[in-house]
């Protein structure tokens, strides 16, 4: 007995993502991961000033836009042969770093929580702690009021579900103290930046901010706030959840991935670039080997794109064709030395070899899959948390050093190679809070000749390539026990890989000829 | 007649509090919409009144079509009233891709049940492409027809953000993307444009909607004058500085810091915004405030037709 079950929309992560599985006797056999919109933003960008390249991949994606902005600075920046003052490099960091400090704790809180916890259970809360009372007064009333939009419907809770009233409601409250601490943390983001979601400050050659000592001030006290948040809150309860209730899925690596893990690294520790706070390595078969950016193919047997053979970035051609027969996505497949790899926060973990990472799950005997996924999000987002305070502390440290300076400032900005070069390439390898992010550019005649994007989701939401083999999180959903009428699991695992579709689908055509072929 | 609004709003009272929103909460809510649209405070209890009878029967559907979700993140980046106020509370979040608990059948089924009773607010997010449905489909299903749907039965399409108005970044692409106005046709939309949706306009707007049952005054682009009645130069920092023609060259030089960034491309001697006397996430900033030109990201031909965004206009021209 085999039964097709698809689901459309995946909820709760960001974009348009359609799932088919096929479930035989109560397992995953096989899988198809579908990116159902296309914009073509990398079209836009070709033939534009260079300089609207951050602007315009910035909006690729509402959530992670600033790693977008900061990453395409990089990449032109190269082609205009800029170079960044330190301060830039330091004011980016905190930007982007209050960026994932909010981003991680809502993707457990607000887009996964809801996976495992049996929400009404609160209604059984017994004790006295004012605050879960008001928390159960609140639902209750939702309860009564007959209107729990959006908490319901929902999937049945099923045994993975927890259920024990207290950590149900202690969940739930701090599901609801996070959404206010991830408002604070964007207005992090916002005082450097103008505003957030999409920053305006990240320009070609540095930033346009010059942050006052209010500036700073501010900044620094919401971190605080936030900081013990994720100290005090997020990660003692993503390590409760993994090594409590959720133990049993952690030890068996449900949602396990193909095993190949990639991490460009970033957040440059110094202005050489050499050191970074998260390493760049890939690691197969528990081998790690240095990263090198010549091994990235991307092939688009699946993909609504003209047929190609597989191509590096620089050399990708890709036509949209919505009539190919063999295509179900927007989503190309790229292959690190031609396998399908997992990027993102397992992946650098495992990368780096984190060790407060490496003990827990050793510890509890935790294998890679959804359930680590998540507790290798949380580790990671104290690694950045405590790094915040560094960074700004050496900014200041820049801006009392620049006083002395002939222009009496720290400068901001290369203004020397700020107007676009007649011709020039160059990449940006990056991390974003979904892992490993890379745009390449190349420039004639002062315009934007080609640009190629691949993102962290396109890596792992990818479909079947040339050779058939399937994406990550298709091979994380084979094998997955599920119940065919409540296919929880299912959207537990999808979810794990905080996919982000908006960002997965883009095409460009290297000639910059009209890509449509309809 | 009188009565019977007294009376709803008394329940409609009554249900805010027992969703945990206080009478005194509520009003402060009324308020600062009015202050928005330039009421008279006094104005802001009936308005309470009005919108506390009609809030707790008007469920909100937000559709995502061709967009990035920022608008979402926007609308959870408000403050006061605070995310868990607007979902849990103020609001009956029935469809919200983002946020909803539902994924698969059982969200396309609470779309269904939401659309088939009618009477709900429907929030556009993203541009929607005319080359070819298959450009975004939802549940196999293409995008525009499930928004058209949706529309028909809407007692309010609201566009939040540029994308949702006008088409956006992605009308300068291949697929044909509009806004929800050029979508629906006949039908009247409210614009909220700008890159992303501005929390506190979509929220104000929502209340005052609610308290008046009638559009705030709009623009010949749709959007509530309130906000976009004046062009961003009129009320900027920097304006001061156009007038003695003293533009930024270099953003290193302190001298100049906040010179006019007209040679650095800003848009905002014709962009209809009040972005910087009302500053974004809860006050912090806006672009001009961190040296940023406007991009006139709230503009109907945003984005195509103001790029590039950072050149000296004197040099492109």
């Amino acid at each position: 007995m085999s039964k097709r079950i698809v689901i459309d929309p995946v909820t709760r992560i960001e974009g348009h993502l359609r799932v088919e599985v096929i479930v035989e006797n109560g397992v995953v056999v096989d899988a198809w991961t579908k990116g159902t919109m296309f914009r073509g933003l990398e079209q836009i960008i070709q033939g534009k000033d260079p300089r609207d390249a951050i602007y315009i991949t910035e909006r690729i994606c509402g959530v992670c836009m600033a790693s977008h902005g900061w990453t395409s600075a990089m990449a032109v920046e190269t082609a205009h042969g800029a170079v960044i003052p330190s301060a830039a490099r330091v004011i980016r960091n905190l930007m982007v770093g209050a960026l994932w400090l909010h981003d991680h704790p809502l993707h457990f809180y607000h887009l996964s929580a809801l996976d495992y916890l049996d929400v009404l259970a609160v209604k059984d809360y017994q004790g006295n702690d004012q605050n879960l009372l008001g928390v159960k007064a609140k639902i209750m009333k939702l309860v009564e009021g007959g209107d729990t939009a959006p908490l319901t419907p929902r999937y049945v809770p099923d045994d993975f579900s927890v259920k024990d009233p207290d950590t149900v409601i202690t969940a739930l409250s701090h599901y609801l103290q996070a959404l206010h601490v991830q408002a604070k943390a964007k207005q992090m983001s916002a005082i450097l930046g103008g505003k957030q979601p999409h920053q305006s400050s990240i320009i070609v050659g540095g930033v346009t901010v010059y942050p006052t000592d209010e500036n700073i001030n501010q900044f620094r006290q919401l971190l605080a706030e936030v900081v013990h948040f994720i100290k005090t809150v997020y990660i003692p309860d993503v390590i409760y959840f993994a090594t409590g209730p959720l133990l049993p899925l952690a030890k068996a690596g449900i949602g396990k991935g193909p095993g190949n893990y990639l991490s460009y690294g970033a957040f440059d520790l110094d202005d050489s670039g050499k050191d970074k706070l998260y390493k760049s390595g890939f690691v197969s078969n528990g081998q790690i080997e240095a990263f090198n950016d010549a091994h990235i193919t991307e092939a688009v047997t699946s993909a609504w794109y003209r047929n190609a053979n597989p191509a590096h970035p620089w050399d990708g051609a890709t036509d949209v064709n919505l009539d190919k027969s063999s295509a179900y996505t927007f989503i190309k497949a790229p292959r690190y030395k031609s396998l399908a790899t997992e990027v993102g926060p397992l992946a650098r973990m495992i990368v780096a070899g984190y060790e407060p990472y490496v003990k827990l799950t050793k510890e509890y005997g935790i294998k890679p899959g959804a359930v680590a996924r998540h507790l290798a999000r949380a580790q990671e987002t104290m690694l950045v948390a405590d790094q915040m305070f560094k960074w700004i502390k050496e900014l200041e440290e820049l801006l009392e050093e620049g006083k002395s300076s002939s222009l009496g400032r720290t400068k901001i900005h290369d203004t020397d190679s700020w107007e676009p070069p007649q011709s020039g390439k160059g990449a940006g390898l990056n991390e974003a809070p979904r892992g490993a992010l890379g745009h390449w550019v190349e420039i004639q005649d002062k315009k934007v000749k080609n640009y190629q994007m691949v993102v962290p989701t396109t890596w792992n939401a990818s479909p079947r390539d040339d050779k058939g083999v399937r994406g990550p999180l298709e091979q994380a959903l084979i094998g997955l026990p599920v119940d065919e009428n409540n296919p929880a699991n299912v959207v537990r695992v999808i979810r794990s890989f905080d996919p982000c579709l908006a960002c997965a689908v883009h095409v460009v055509s290297p000639k910059g000829e009209k890509l449509i072929q309809i | 007649m009188k009565k019977s609004l007294e009376d709803s709003a008394e329940k409609g009272y009554e249900r805010l509090e027992s969703r945990g929103v206080s009478r005194r909460d509520f009003l402060k809510l009324c308020s600062l919409s009015c202050v928005a649209f330039g009421l008279d405070l006094s104005v802001a209890p009936k308005m309470a009144d009005a919108a506390a009878a009609k809030l707790m029967k008007k469920p909100v559907i937000w559709m995502q079509g061709q967009g990035c979700t920022g608008c979402s993140s926007s609308l959870l980046s408000s403050i006061n009233p605070g995310p868990e106020k607007l979902l849990l509370e103020l609001l009956s979040v029935r469809f919200h891709p983002t946020i909803m608990a539902a994924a698969g059948e059982q969200a396309v089924q609470s779309w269904e049940e939401c659309v088939a009773e009618g009477n709900y607010l429907l929030v556009l997010e993203g541009s929607i492409p005319t080359r070819d449905p298959r450009f975004c489909t939802v549940e196999g299903q293409p995008f525009g027809e499930l928004f058209k749907k949706a529309a028909a039965n809407a007692d309010l399409v609201i566009a939040a953000g540029s994308c949702a108005c006008y088409g956006g970044i992605p009308r300068a692409g291949i697929t044909g993307a509009v806004g929800a106005q050029d979508a629906l046709k006949d039908t009247k939309v409210l614009n909220l444009p700008s890159c992303p949706v501005k929390p506190d306009r979509l929220i104000s707007t929502i209340l005052y909607y609610l308290g008046h049952n009638e559009l705030p005054r709009l623009d010949n682009d749709g959007r509530p004058v309130a906000y976009y009645r004046y062009v961003l130069h009129d009320s900027c920092h920097r304006r001061l500085h156009y007038e003695r023609g003293e533009f930024l060259s270099d953003w290193n030089d302190p001298k100049t810091s906040d010179w006019c960034l007209y040679n650095k491309g800003c848009k905002g001697k014709e962009t209809f915004t009040n972005c910087s006397s009302y500053w974004w996430n809860d006050g912090v900033s806006y672009c001009g405030a961190v040296g940023s030109p406007c991009s006139g990201c709230s503009q109907p031909k945003f984005y195509e037709e103001f790029s590039p965004l950072f050149a000296n206009p004197e040099e492109v021209k």
